[in-house]
């Protein structure tokens, strides 16, 4: 049983989805990569069918993105609605069908970072958010979260800095790292917003990964029963979902009391 | 990012509207032909033309990849990268802009196509508000026959193959433009279009076309560009 924030989809069925949709959010480098991959092996031991996935994946848009960025030519509006247009493909092709075969799909990233950095940008978060509205609700989002400071020796160390990830479309007259630490810090802020309207999960990044692992554990066990126990459950699904207003927050709790 | 309605720039938007066959087209070329011989500094921007989007719809369409959302999603982004890196740079520079199809098409479409009407309208939110629209009004059996004689039979989008209305592509596109007029017939007063009667022969539809394009550009006079 799922829902959208507030928009239907034609020949798009969202209430007979048996599987769950978690989500990992966080800003770049982050470490959600990493997560996604032992959460996975760990979700698939317990029994589990889990499709991973993320943004800029999909059949139809994917390339075309990533050709458009390497020119640096895109608008701010036309990349939001890129990223969308390639959201829906995933969503419609991907997501929804695993979710209704009964899948955990682990997403790395979802709406809000498409949100968070058109925000960034000054787009009308009014129309930023309608745009979004036909994604349906997730059963949990994990918020990795970190401070700049934190972030800047992860980005140096590893990869680099990136053109987009520093927003230097926002920021040319500003070398790199000026650039990286401004956009980041502005995007950072705008997820703590975010965290608050969506009611994020969220976990502290700066710990070692095998911590953040356990914290993830933790709360993705809350909203999976183990599938033995399933299906020994008999009560009808949904019974306790009776407001229109369901906070994302309140599906595990939920969960848990039956359990 | 400024709203439909809130932009105050110097140049000036016409944008013709309406069904296949409807003949708009060869009416907005007739436009263009003498908004140049007039002096005007004068650009014409094409639906579904963006050559950093195109690739991505043409692929989407040949292999019919396309879902009434991403058909919508795509299209809203190729309209946005012209009105960021044409439509509103040129507008700001005083151009007089001439647009085959519009953001009521999109809306005439996607809702034909079982998208909420509106979501659809905040989606093409960003969009210059043109300076007039014409709607060109013309039965379906008219356009229909238009189609048939000019070229081999119907697109599969064109026709709303995908939905399934029917298999026969006369019937499907018959139907599914039916819907599209119906939308255009809610779309003509919300929006302010300007009807044209597309029946009338074209010289006629022109003259009228003129005259008020020509309203519009009396207080313009800096738009010349030198003989």
């Amino acid at each position: 049983m799922k829902e959208s924030y507030g928009v239907r989809l034609p020949g798009l069925e969202l209430d007979d989805l048996a599987g769950k949709l978690i989500v990992l959010e966080g800003t770049d480098g982050v470490g959600r990569s990493t997560q996604i991959r032992l959460l996975k092996e760990w979700l698939e031991q317990q029994g589990h069918a889990v499709l991973d996935t993320g943004l800029t994946r999909s059949g139809l848009v994917g390339k075309g993105i990533k050709r458009a960025k390497e020119g640096h030519t895109l608008g701010r509006i036309t990349l939001t609605l890129f990223y969308a247009t390639d959201f829906a493909d995933r969503l419609e092709n991907e997501i929804v069908p695993a979710l209704r075969a009964g899948f955990v799909v682990l997403t790395d990233r979802y709406i809000y970072s498409l949100m968070a950095r058109s925000m960034v940008r000054g787009l009308d978060p009014a129309w930023v958010r309608n745009i979004h509205r036909f994604a349906p609700k997730p059963d949990a989002i994990f918020y990795l979260r970190i401070g700049v400071d934190e972030l800047i020796p992860r980005a140096v160390f590893t990869r680099g800095f990136d053109y987009w990830e520093s927003g230097m479309d926002l920021y040319s007259a500003e070398d790199m790292y000026d650039s990286f630490r401004k956009y980041q810090t502005a995007l950072l802020q705008k997820f703590d917003e975010l965290a608050e309207e969506f009611n994020f999960n969220v976990i502290d990044a700066r710990p070692e990964p095998r911590i953040i692992f356990e914290q993830l554990k933790a709360g993705i066990d809350r909203i999976l029963t183990p599938p033995l126990a399933r299906a020994a459950v008999t009560a009808p699904a949904g019974t306790a979902e009776a407001g229109d207003e369901v906070a994302l927050e309140e599906v595990p709790e939920d969960r848990r009391r039956r359990a | 990012m400024k709203r439909y309605g809130d932009h105050r720039i110097p140049g000036r938007l016409f944008v013709v509207e309406g069904i296949d066959g409807s003949g708009k087209s060869t009416q907005l070329m007739l436009l263009h032909q003498w908004l140049k011989a007039e002096g005007y500094g004068v650009v014409f921007s094409e639906w579904n033309s963006s050559p950093l989007v195109k690739d991505t719809t043409k692929r989407g369409k040949k292999k019919q990849l396309l879902t009434p959302a991403t058909f919508s999603l795509i299209h809203a982004t190729d309209f946005a990268d012209r009105t960021e890196r044409n439509i509103i740079p040129l507008l700001k520079a005083g151009a007089v802009v001439l647009c085959d199809r519009y953001i009521y098409t999109a809306f005439a479409r996607d809702a034909s196509r079982g998208m909420e009407p509106e979501w659809i309208r905040e989606l093409y939110a960003f969009a210059v508000k043109p300076t007039v629209a014409f709607y060109f009004r013309v039965p379906l059996e008219v356009a229909m026959k238009r189609i048939n004689d000019a070229r081999a039979g119907f697109k599969y989008y064109e026709a709303g193959m995908d939905l399934g209305l029917s298999a026969d592509p006369d019937e499907s596109f018959r139907l599914f433009q039916g819907r599209i007029l119906e939308q255009y017939d809610r779309i003509i007063p919300e929006f302010g279009l300007t009807v044209i009667d597309a029946t009338l022969p074209i010289e006629t539809q022109q003259q009228e076309m003129r005259l008020m394009v020509l309203a519009k550009l009396t207080q313009a006079k800096q738009l010349r560009v030198a003989p």
